[in-house]
């Protein structure tokens, strides 16, 4: 009778398991995307012939039922505490909590994509800039495994053999160390980028560099919103999050951003991006190709082009008070090869700003 | 399609369970022959006619077999319906390993066919060629009801990586089989133990060897752990498929043989062939050891018998060097045990144990391996080949990630869990408590399994290649 009662209650849970999930699999309203991964979710493919007879159907099926599959989330954090507590894995996907901080291990060193970027880099300086009366920097934001791997125990790419590589392989450039500038409190906690708050000094180390004044006084606005950044979802535990702040003075406000990718007027700072699934955005709308932000204020005729990725977008409101145009490029968006449509070369600072992350996933530089 | 995907946990299977129990006794093998052809055609849409095709020879070839009147009649029929069967496993599967070496051999250069592997063709074959063998060995009569043999080849449980069945051992089943409570159960712990095994034991040592076969910091340690790591992997991976092939079987009332014992406790290389995979090396040792005269022959012909069955074994995972290398390897152990090895080692219980797990880790390297190079490099690194250092920060790094889940499945590869629960069972209270903890239990197991299959962790089925 008990063995009876046990194979009862095995195969009921089991068959209760299988078709209530089966059920919200099929009943359960498919889902656009996923705040949490910020990323659109798989839907339902095409139902075709020739998508059936070539399997691809039932690859893109697989993947739909894993992106809709019911209570995503909650299934993802049981498997990051499994892994995490119960089996002790020192990360999860990649991802790993120290002292309260997300943090990805950014490693190995992938040495193609550091040659890809520079290739598209010298390009851009053989294309564009040679013989141009441009002054052409170059600068690297490391990413916070460069600040917390040692002290955690993870796995970090050598750091110095990446600066001096970059430093190397574009040699028509002055490379601008901004290393010393940084450490693991200048980035969000929950987030890959830098707080703009805390990196006053790096502009200010930046603008020096190139022989540009900033005034480095600034007022702090903080918004109200909980900012959880793009390893907040990705780790699945949970986390606190952080607050997101930005700078302002009389300078600042002046701005005029436009962005050419869309043909329109943008604010410096939108705090109502906040509320999206990404908001890093507040600053400069987010990803965008091509912008330029004019200061009305400044007292001197410079120019500087920055090709950028999103951690750029923070900096450059601060970099903008030494120039009366700043124009942000992001070659990740804009193929390098039509640049000259848009950005007339001539007598500019040029500042290659980039993110150990970037350089080191080059793939999407174009 | 795959038992550790979504599509076949919250999909298939509930649908195949609610039409099979629904049907009535009489069509049950109709259902499980249609749900076992979408299950195939998931991952094989062309090639399901391919596995029609060899149904219908196996059929005609066993009622050809049935109604020759003579040995020599019967004879033509098995070999024509077994050289046909083959013929589609050798076009498909090594026709360009063939091409290859004979333009190595010869400079010319043969197109290659590049044809996709069907999947689960060396498994079917192997079912059908037994099918057709015993049938004129007379130890099975032809199934005259094509769909129940077609049930029999297509099942999906067993269908794309085994085990082995045999039509001699489910041939009763096929037409009487009893669909209990009991047998649904066990097929459920059964099936969810073997998906454990599979997506939270298997694919995580997966994730750790493709990390290694990336890295570019390498050291003996780091090869050693590699070797352990894969070992455990394809251990976990194809027995926990075995493990949801029984279970599924189970619970369609099929009792299918077992596949794996516990292979890493074995004492002796002769020892672990008889605990790993055991569907294949039996197929090998009664359709083709046995027939060549197995070792009731002179010593000289008894040793090509053991190389002729383990090169076959070898080349049977597959149309490269290292698969023939890593056969005759086995073999080469295999005939110094049998020669004089064996009683050595029943002599000495722990070296004998020290002796078989290096020799398990470094066949696997060399089944591994993409190529003989790599498997040459792999192996020497194993032994601090051009001055490798001993330990890297990658090797320690991943080391201590991957410590808990490495004991849990060494511990899990032995009867130890089996052993304690045995143990806990055999009071009052232990019993009672297993008997409630265990549906609880498998269910979390179930749960957990479809977390890592949600968080997109890495999901191969090694012996689907095969």
């Amino acid at each position: 009778m008990k063995h009876r009662t046990k194979y009862i209650l095995q195969s009921a849970l089991f068959l209760l398991c299988i078709f209530s999930f089966s059920a919200l699999c099929i009943f359960f309203p498919d889902k656009a995307q996923s705040e949490a991964e910020r990323r659109p979710l798989k839907q339902f493919p095409a139902l075709t012939v020739s998508s059936i007879t070539s399997g691809r159907f039932m690859s893109d099926f697989e993947a739909y039922a894993l992106d809709q599959f019911p209570m995503r989330d909650a299934f993802r954090k049981a498997k990051a505490l499994t892994s995490t507590k119960l089996l002790a894995q020192t990360d999860n996907n990649g991802l790993y909590e120290q002292d309260g901080v997300l943090c990805k291990m950014e490693y190995p060193m992938d040495e193609d994509s550091i040659a890809h970027a520079s290739q598209r880099f010298r390009a851009i300086y053989d294309s564009y800039l040679r013989d141009k009366n441009v002054n052409v920097y170059m600068s690297v934001i490391p990413d916070k495994n460069a600040f917390l791997a040692e002290s955690s125990g993870h796995l970090s790419m050598d750091y110095e053999a990446l600066y001096s590589e970059m430093a190397q392989q574009n040699d028509f450039a002055e490379f601008i160390d901004i290393a010393p500038t940084l450490s693991i409190e200048d980035y969000y906690a929950t987030d890959t980028h830098w707080r703009q708050e805390a990196i006053v000094d790096t502009a200010e180390v930046l603008a020096a560099s190139m022989g540009a004044e900033i005034s480095g006084k600034y007022t702090t606005n903080t918004l109200d919103a909980p900012f959880y950044g793009v390893y907040a979802g990705q780790y699945a535990l949970p986390t606190e999050p952080d607050r997101l702040c930005y700078l302002t003075n009389d300078t600042i406000e002046s701005y005029r951003v436009y962005d050419h990718e869309n043909s329109r007027a943008i604010p410096v700072y939108d705090p109502a991006k906040a509320d999206g699934s990404d908001p890093y955005e507040v600053f400069l709308s987010g990803p965008l190709s091509l912008i330029t932000i004019e200061n009305p204020a400044a007292d001197t005729a410079k120019e500087l082009i920055v090709f950028r990725d999103s951690f750029g977008s923070s900096i450059a409101p601060l970099l903008a008070e030494g120039y009366r145009k700043v124009t942000l490029v992001d070659i990740r968006y804009l193929p390098s090869a039509v640049l000259g449509e848009y950005i007339d070369f001539e007598g500019q600072d040029v500042l290659f700003l980039y993110s150990t992350l970037v350089l080191n996933n080059s793939s999407t530089m174009k | 399609m795959l038992f550790s995907s979504i599509s076949f946990l919250y999909f298939f299977l509930p649908c195949v369970l609610i039409v099979y129990f629904a049907a009535p006794q009489r069509v049950k093998n109709l259902v499980l022959l249609i749900f076992s052809l979408v299950f195939y055609g998931w991952g094989e849409p062309v090639y399901v006619l391919l596995m029609l095709l060899s149904i219908v020879v196996a059929y005609f070839s066993g009622l050809w077999i049935e109604k020759s009147g003579t040995k020599r009649a019967k004879k033509w029929a098995m070999g024509l319906g077994v050289s046909i069967a083959l013929s589609f496993l050798l076009y498909f599967k090594y026709t360009d390993f063939f091409i290859e070496n004979f333009n190595r051999a010869t400079g010319l250069s043969i197109p290659l066919l590049r044809l996709a592997l069907p999947i689960g063709i060396s498994f079917y074959t192997f079912q059908i060629v037994s099918y057709i063998i015993d049938a004129y060995r007379g130890t099975v009569a032809a199934q005259r009801d094509p769909i129940a043999l077609a049930a029999y080849v297509t099942m999906f449980p067993q269908l794309i990586a085994g085990p082995i069945v045999r039509y001699s051992d489910i041939n009763a089943q096929l037409t009487q089989r009893r669909h209990t409570l009991k047998g649904f159960s066990d097929g459920v712990g059964r099936f969810v133990l073997g998906l454990g095994k599979k997506v939270l034991i298997a694919n995580s040592l997966g994730a750790l060897c493709q990390t290694f076969r990336a890295s570019s910091d390498l050291s003996v340690l780091y090869y050693w752990m590699y070797a352990v790591a894969f070992a455990l992997q394809i251990y976990f991976d194809f027995s926990g498929y075995s493990d949801m092939a029984i279970g599924l079987g189970k619970m369609f009332g099929f009792n299918f043989l077992e596949n794996f014992n516990y292979p890493f406790i074995s004492a002796s290389i002769t020892e672990f062939w008889r605990r790993w995979h055991m569907s294949l090396s039996s197929w090998f040792r009664d359709y083709v050891y046995i027939p060549l005269g197995g070792n009731r022959v002179s010593k000289s012909r008894w040793v090509l018998n053991i190389l002729t069955v383990w090169m076959l074994t070898g080349f049977w995972h597959g149309a490269e060097w290292n698969f023939i290398l890593w056969g005759l390897f086995f073999a080469a152990v295999l005939l110094m045990e049998k020669l004089f090895l064996l009683k050595h080692l029943e002599k000495h219980k722990v070296l004998s144990h020290l002796y078989v797990l290096p020799i398990i880790l470094v066949s696997f390297v060399l089944f591994n391996a993409t190529s003989l190079s790599e498997a040459w490099n792999d192996i020497s690194s194993m032994f601090g080949r051009g001055n490798l250092p001993f330990i890297s920060a990658e090797a320690i790094y991943y080391l201590r990630s991957y410590l808990i889940l490495f004991l849990i499945a060494i511990a899990g590869a032995t009867p130890l869990p089996k052993l304690a629960i045995a143990a806990m069972q055999k009071t009052k209270a232990g019993d009672l408590t297993v008997s409630i903890a265990a549906p609880v239990v498998l269910v979390l197991l179930l749960l957990l399994a479809t977390a890592y299959l949600v968080d997109g962790s890495f999901n191969p089925f090694l012996y689907f290649r095969f």
